[in-house]
């Protein structure tokens, strides 16, 4: 009782002291890949009195259903990490309410989106990972460019996963679409014969089937930023280098949004939630808890980061509208071409 | 006491459900490749079933009727639990065949070989064994005995056993996403693709729906044939000892050491994953469970996430005993109420994403916000839990004698009082039996955990999911401890469950 009688009056005191912001809770619903460091939201809390409830519910694209079934009538005041390749769907919902924020200013002008609908947070490449060490041992030249991976001396090579139920196998497919249009089904049938493995998800891939965690496939399709995740995720000490490298042709490009729940209980605290995603300590914190870049212009990035993350001059990219217009179409010729 | 599981069956699963239903277009039910696919997944399951009453039968009669089983009983209740992820991998490494229909059903098989043996077993452990005991010394061979006195009075646990399975294996995901391929395809498959990559919800809620359906066939069915069955004399039977004769020993001893193994593999694999790295065996893994990402929203420290999900799994054993208990008894009820138990066996059927979505638009926003106050996993693990308790509870209930009711009446015991001295004593032991299952069934489930999601720490199978979706080999290493520990723990559980039921035997 004396505690809490304690603590009752020290957050009169901290009332008290001072009445700038008001105290106010804000709901982010997010995907299960959202970190950011505990300082940072006790930060908030003591800049603005919002207290940041960060619920995570399931992969980017479950969580993005359950955003367009609640349509109007949201479980949450904003939502982070809706992709460029979900986000027609969503906007088609009407699920976001418009929201410019002051910050949009300092962000990379290719990253912005045609609508005020959603804010760029950050933004992340899913290329071709390469196993150096396994083409050293074997003396093989590692491929460069798409076009390597259907050559003959490249068979069997290369593990991607299935578009249907992955999200970089996804993005590794569109890629090819943006690369070679309408004949992208021949591409795959080249890639099919050239003994292509196909698995059901990343983790599969990666630690399953990636020559680099003991299986036989020394190319794998996975993230631009995943070899100084190598580093930051080893044993101690420590390694000072690591022998995965990213191919930086045929990447595509994933760009995430924040947006304000159209029909949130606290649409208020939602915009401030993103002006501060968008504000330079958070930028500056997300390379290394989610592995992608900041939208941010100027913003340091991690010396792990300036040594072994992949910086993609051309990464790919389909307009939203029509990767919507079209994904139902395309995953079905997918699986006719991989008999999948 | 029908009302208690009707209740809650009709808030959280038929409320969600048509919830969902509302957005369906019915030209999609027409469609022909969800029948498609649904046939794919009907072969696949059978074939699963097969195999998982060849392997689990020979399992259940030794564990459920010699002493000295606990361990091996406990055992084969591990694989249960454990990430289908993780599962997949060590089968992966293990058999050198392609993904295919081969390596989902040797899966398939032992994930459930625990139901199998715990349905089975629970029956088998209630027979009156002196009928067989009289036979044998009569000289009637062992698969004549098999065939005329202990299979007739199996019957109902077989045909549960295998009818649970059929549903797991039916609306596989995990498994079949990772080792399978273009003819292992299941209708669950169908709705994560839908829901989560097309975002077609029409099209998802109509395969999530074909699914319940022809689930719906297979569980009545089920029901029908149990209803066939004569009444059994019920004995409650001590555990014998390790049988004479040379063969009987060699088949018992045998039968365990197979089992053992079967089981343990794959769980080695794992523990090997642990204790390595690239510098060769270590111990960082393990000692990092305690800081882990310290000071990030990500994961707090997998202790208290380990905390969380002991703490899940308690609630629902108890939640899912009592529901699952109660509904179970409406078996001997009049005909309406049979109804409910063929309900209470419904959310097998239903996805992990089509139940979280239901219960999303149905208790996830005012005025029934139940979101804020983390009921909701709960809730749907306990969900997931009541058909197996149903399973297992209401067939050792029909095999009891009804008329031990009629005569403690007759002799004067109230009607709640003559319930209990007829139907506790198999009651207790199998009630103990099935929230065993019930707590396994929380500890490992990914699923809808991870859909309808919280703020703050996620469960254990949550966790390594999400561990095993970034690089590094930190965190395959830490999702190999952690995977460890839910198999250390599955079975510290059911080993006191056990211990619980046999005190109560004695």
């Amino acid at each position: 009782m004396r505690r809490f009688t304690a603590v009752v009056i020290s957050a009169l005191i901290v009332l008290a002291g001072c009445s700038q912001p008001t105290e106010q809770a804000v709901r982010m619903l997010t995907h299960d890949s959202f970190v950011l460091s505990d300082q940072l939201i006790t930060q908030l809390k003591e800049d603005t009195g919002i207290t940041l409830e960060i619920v995570s519910v399931g992969d980017a694209g479950s969580m993005v259903a359950g955003a367009i079934l609640a349509s109007g009538n949201p479980t949450g005041d904003l939502l982070f990490g809706v992709d460029n390749t979900l986000l027609a769907r969503a906007l088609e919902a009407d699920t976001f309410a418009s929201y410019e924020s002051p910050e949009l200013a300092n962000v990379l002008p290719a990253l912005r989106p045609g609508t005020d609908a959603v804010t760029p947070i950050d933004y992340g490449d899913v290329c071709i990972n390469i196993d150096d060490r396994w083409f050293a041992e074997r003396d093989v030249v590692t491929p460069t460019t798409l076009e390597d991976l259907i050559d003959p001396t490249y068979q069997g090579m290369l593990v991607v996963q299935d578009p249907a139920t992955s999200s970089p196998g996804l993005a590794f497919l569109l890629s090819t679409i943006a690369r070679y249009g309408d004949d992208w089904p021949n591409y795959w049938r080249a890639l099919r014969d050239n003994d292509v493995q196909v698995s059901g998800s990343w983790s599969d891939a990666y630690f399953g089937a990636f020559s680099q965690a003991g299986g036989d496939r020394p190319l794998v399709v996975s993230y631009a930023t995943s070899p100084p995740a190598e580093i930051v995720y080893a044993e101690e000490p420590k390694p000072e280098t690591v022998s995965t490298s990213v191919m930086v042709d045929g990447c595509y490009r994933q760009i995430e949004y924040a947006g304000v729940l159209r029909g949130a209980a606290n649409p208020e605290g939602a915009k401030q939630v993103i002006d501060w995603l968008l504000s330079a300590p958070v930028q500056a914190d997300i390379p290394l808890n989610m592995f992608v870049f900041p939208a941010r212009e100027g913003v340091a990035l991690p010396q792990v980061f300036v040594d072994f993350a992949a910086d993609v001059p051309d990464p790919l990219q389909l307009p939203p509208d029509v990767v919507s217009a079209n994904l139902n179409e395309w995953l079905v010729t997918w699986g006719e071409v991989m008999d999948r | 006491m029908w009302l208690i599981p009707t209740a809650f069956l009709a808030a959280f699963l038929l409320w969600p459900i048509a919830q969902l239903a509302g957005t369906v277009q019915f030209s999609e039910l027409a469609s022909l490749s969800v029948w498609r696919v649904a046939a794919l997944a009907f072969g696949q399951a059978m074939l699963s079933v097969a195999g998982s009453l060849l392997v689990g039968i020979p399992i259940a009669s030794v564990v459920s009727r010699y002493r000295g089983t606990r361990w091996t009983l406990a055992l084969v209740t591990v694989p249960f639990v454990m990430p289908t992820v993780v599962v997949a991998l060590a089968f992966r490494s293990l058999f050198p065949f392609d993904n295919g229909l081969l390596l989902v059903v040797l899966a398939h098989i032992y994930l459930n070989i625990a139901v199998v043996v715990r349905v089975v077993g629970a029956t088998w452990a209630q027979l009156d064994q002196r009928i067989d005991i009289a036979a044998e010394s009569l000289g009637v061979p062992p698969w004549q005995r098999w065939r005329t006195v202990t299979l007739p009075m199996l019957r109902p646990a077989v045909l549960a056993s295998a009818g649970i399975v059929f549903i797991f294996t039916f609306t596989s995901l995990g498994i079949v996403l990772i080792l399978g391929d273009a003819t292992t395809r299941t209708l669950e498959l169908q709705v994560l693709r839908q829901t989560s990559v097309l975002l077609d919800f029409s099209g998802a809620t109509a395969s999530a729906l074909v699914q319940l359906l022809l689930v719906a066939i297979v569980v009545g069915w089920l029901v029908r044939m149990n209803r066939k069955l004569p009444p059994r004399l019920p004995r409650d039977q001590a555990l014998r000892p390790l049988p004479a004769t040379q063969t009987g020993k060699v088949r018992v001893v045998g039968t365990l050491i197979v089992t053992n193994i079967i089981v343990l593999v794959p769980i080695a694999a794992l523990v090997i994953a642990s204790l390595r790295s690239s510098g060769g065996w270590t111990l960082t893994w393990w000692q990092s469970l305690t800081s882990i990402e310290a000071g990030t929203t990500r994961v707090g420290s997998p202790l208290s996430a380990l905390g969380l999900s002991l703490t899940l799994a308690i609630i629902t054993g108890i939640v899912a005993a009592l529901i699952g208990g109660l509904a179970a008894m409406t078996v001997l009820g009049a005909k309406t109420t049979r109804l409910i138990a063929i309900i209470a066996i419904l959310p097998l059927g239903i996805s992990a994403a089509t139940l979280g979505l239901g219960t999303l638009l149905a208790f996830g926003r005012p005025p029934l916000d139940l979101r804020a106050t983390g009921l909701l996993i709960p809730i749907a693990h306990a969900l997931i839990a009541v058909p197996l308790v149903v399973a297992i509870v209401a067939p050792a209930l029909r095999a009891n004698d009804r008329r031990l009711v009629d005569v403690a009446s007759s002799l004067g015991a109230a009607p709640t009082r003559a319930f209990f001295t007829a139907y506790g004593p198999v009651l207790r032991i199998v009630m103990l039996a099935a929230g065993g299952l019930a707590l396994a069934v929380s500890l490992g489930e990914f699923g809808a955990a991870s859909f309808l999601g919280r703020a703050g720490t996620p469960t254990v199978p949550v966790q390594i999911a999400r561990l095993l979706s970034r690089p590094g080999e930190q965190s395959f290493g830490v999702a190999a401890v952690l995977a460890v520990i839910l198999v250390i723990m599955t079975m510290a559980l059911i080993l006191t469950m056990d211990r619980m039921a046999k005190r109560v035997r004695t």
